[in-house]
């Protein structure tokens, strides 16, 4: 058993390495130069996988959360937990990429756009949802009040977006993201967020193993105690 | 389903029959709401159809919030969780219970800050509209804010957990309130915020079913 | 070209918070294997 998940860690480590690398030539000498905004614009290639994976990974946690509050297996909490943590950390990615790009394409740090503002809202849901879980006082309850969040913050993402989007159309900001995506540019796009969501896996599985090593220490020495 | 309703509106009345024998959460609640509508009107100005919606928003939030935050601390104070937990009810039940008492409350704060805020802003004092739309999202407050309140109750630092759950969650009835609430105070016609109203409507519903059936989870022991 | 400054910063920004991430998980997995094998000690006395 041990011996299979190592090689399948292998594995996943290799074709990740292999992505990335592939992505880097791709976003930075395959794909070519877009003519509005130029050579920033290639911040795009990793500012759009992060976002997609980083609603994976709450879909994750949401799956985790539901199957957890179902089933009561200590490793759907190490799941869920892990999973929101890394989309916090994507998260945040996407929120400092994207004013990064934004500034530098039209000179303003934040349009309040429906995408990035759902991210920002998102981003505040899911570090409620890691404060929660460090001032719940122990394990268990702590597990089952961040499932709770973990499914009742993902439906809320639809929402966000709905109410967020007819705002901003009712009161737009001057920018408009316009031009379409070349065969190239779409090719790149697409091994990128393969890179980030392999990326995302392994950080997953190496947060989630830290959690269950944890439970299992709460465990031992509670067994101790007695 | 008889005996259901029944039961929730004996949750509800031992509720609402503590607070109106105490009143002790309803005025601090409410005088801190008025505060939050006068300091916000200093610092956002008294235009009416730049800041008013907002303005109001802000009070009714913050003093929901605060409001909010009680709806399980007496139990916890006194020990009386297990109490209501040893009854042979449907969790469902307790939720439901308290979500019509957390909305009364919200409701009744509503009825004196909004006057005062119309008399502020120079408004006209009669909006059916307006009543509609603060109806609609204090009942989307009150059935995430129940459910997040059971939650923060057993935390450490309730006080400032409830907030950080309850506020991001609710930014899209907050957003559709302020953009409902904009047209209403200019007299403009039904049509401009119907799409709000529907908007709001839709996250009372899927939260109100939601919350019922994970209440029992945020309960147990 | 006077943007590659900013395509610079998202980049380094990107890795940093990755492998910063990942330093971090690195290190409290020592602690917790350092935890681990002490309790394992305790346990076998």
């Amino acid at each position: 058993m041990n011996g299979k998940r190592q090689l399948g860690n292998r594995i996943l480590l290799g074709l990740g390495f292999a992505l990335m690398v592939a992505a880097l030539y791709m976003v930075f000498i395959y794909a070519p130069t877009e003519k509005n905004t130029g050579i920033v614009q290639r911040i795009f290639y990793f500012h759009v996988p992060v976002a997609w994976v980083s609603f994976l990974a709450f879909f994750v946690t949401f799956v985790a959360s539901i199957l957890y509050l179902a089933k009561r297996e200590m490793k759907w909490d190490a799941v869920a937990c892990a999973s929101a943590e890394v989309g916090v950390i994507f998260t945040t990615l996407v929120l400092l990429t994207g004013p990064i790009w934004a500034k530098a394409a039209w000179g303003i740090w934040w349009t309040w756009d429906a995408r990035l503002t759902t991210s920002l809202v998102l981003w505040l849901i899911y570090i409620a949802y890691l404060l929660v879980r460090s001032l719940a006082p122990e394990a268990d309850r702590s597990a089952r009040y961040s499932a709770v969040i973990g499914i009742v913050g993902f439906i809320d993402v639809p929402i966000v977006f709905i109410a967020v989007n007819l705002w901003r159309t009712q009161h737009p900001s001057t920018i408009i993201f316009s031009g379409g995506l070349t065969g190239e540019m779409l090719q790149t796009l697409v091994v990128c967020i393969a890179a980030f969501t392999v990326l995302y896996i392994l950080l997953v599985m190496q947060s989630a193993g830290l959690k269950r090593m944890e439970a299992a220490i709460q465990r031992l020495r509670s067994l101790q105690e007695e | 389903m008889k005996k259901t309703f029944g039961k929730i509106f004996v949750i509800f009345w031992k509720d609402m029959l503590t607070e109106i024998r105490s009143r002790e959460m309803i005025i601090p609640v409410l005088v801190f709401a008025l505060l939050v509508l006068v300091i916000f009107s200093f610092a956002f100005g008294t235009g009416a159809d730049t800041a008013a919606p907002g303005v109001l928003w802000v009070a009714l939030t913050f003093g929901g919030v605060t409001g909010l935050n009680r709806v399980f601390a007496v139990e916890k104070e006194n020990s009386r969780m297990e109490g209501l937990m040893l009854c042979p009810v449907d969790r469902a039940v307790i939720y439901w219970g308290k979500v019509a008492g957390s909305f009364t409350f919200m409701l009744a704060l509503a009825l004196v800050v909004t006057p005062i805020f119309l008399a502020l802003f120079n408004l006209p004092l009669f909006l059916p509209g307006l009543a509609l739309i603060i109806a609609l999202a204090l009942l989307g407050f009150a059935a995430v804010g129940t459910l997040f309140s059971a939650m923060a109750v057993n935390t450490r630092a309730r006080e400032i957990l409830l907030p950080i759950l309850f506020l991001p969650v609710v930014v899209p009835v907050i957003i559709a309130a302020v953009q409902a609430t904009g047209p209403v105070l200019a007299g403009m016609p039904w049509e401009e915020m119907v799409i709000y109203l529907q908007i709001i409507t839709a996250f009372d519903i899927i939260y109100l079913v939601a919350a019922t059936l994970v209440f029992e989870f945020v309960i147990e022991e | 070209m006077e943007n590659l400054g900013y395509l610079l910063a998202a980049y380094t920004v990107i890795w940093a918070v990755v492998f910063g991430y990942v330093f971090l998980m690195q290190r409290r997995q020592r602690q917790l294997q350092r935890q681990l094998d002490k309790l394992q000690k305790t346990a076998e006395k």
